[in-house]
């Protein structure tokens, strides 16, 4: 191996260790880089959603799991403040 | 949860509130933190829209959450139109169009500017800090928030 492909093996091999450091730190522990790499990953998206974009409309199970409705039967009289999330 | 309830009392005269529960973000099948042992939430992914809503469920009856509250379906159809994993606020104008795109939690997660776009709107309702639970202290200009919620207790998540 010539000594310009050592130096590329090298700089790759301490950039994904960077790689891998920084994604510690933001994750929390090395376990947790699997993690969000692995489940997390996956399911981040930014969207195509912008400002003055129509709202999307989609049907939403009540709480008695049952019912539905939709978000933009909710949309008419005053602004809609809607919020995302999961329990963990 | 804490601010956005905070927000919910402070503007639920003027707009209307829907929290929608998606997919888990931490449970213990898949990317558990330590965290969630600590504050024992610990649930596995749901595989059925009974899971979710049982889930859904407890949330709203451990803090007794107040804001409406409704379930993406096991399609994630919601959650795909939105973009919403893992937590992600909009607000949606009286046309239906796009007011407000939060950032993609948990880094820009940010109620404080929803807050602000209701603020711009509405009148800013100031707190004074006490712990982790705010009080309103006064309104401000515009048609201001509901004073009247100084007893209440939020919930903190």
């Amino acid at each position: 191996m010539s000594r310009f492909w050592k130096w590329v093996a090298v700089s790759v091999a301490a950039l994904l260790l960077a790689g891998f450091v920084f994604l510690s730190f933001m994750a929390g522990s090395p376990k947790d880089v699997y993690g969000m790499v692995r489940y997390a990953f996956p399911h981040m998206h930014r969207g195509t959603l912008k400002v003055g974009s129509d709202a999307p409309d989609a049907r939403i199970v009540a709480l008695d799991g049952v019912s539905r409705f939709h978000i933009r039967e909710r949309t008419h009289e005053r602004p809609l403040v809607l919020v995302f999330g999961s329990f963990t | 949860m804490g601010d956005v309830v905070q927000i919910y009392e402070d503007y639920k005269e003027h707009a209307d509130f829907l929290t929608v529960y998606v997919r888990e973000a931490h449970p213990t099948d898949e990317w558990q933190m330590k965290s969630n042992v600590k504050d024992d939430v610990c649930y596995a992914q749901p595989k059925t829209l009974e899971q979710r809503v049982l889930i859904a469920n407890d949330f709203i009856k451990r803090f007794k959450f107040p804001l409406p509250f409704g379930v993406d379906d096991m399609s994630d159809a919601a959650n795909d139109a939105y973009a919403a994993w893992p937590e992600r606020i909009y607000i949606i104008d009286e046309s239906g169009r796009i007011a407000y795109r939060g950032g993609m939690g948990p880094f820009n997660y940010k109620p404080e500017e929803a807050r602000e776009w209701l603020a711009a709107r509405y009148g800013a309702v100031k707190h004074k800090a006490a712990g982790r639970r705010n009080y309103p202290e006064a309104v401000s200009n515009g048609e201001g928030g509901n004073g009247d919620n100084a007893s209440k207790q939020v919930p903190t998540v």
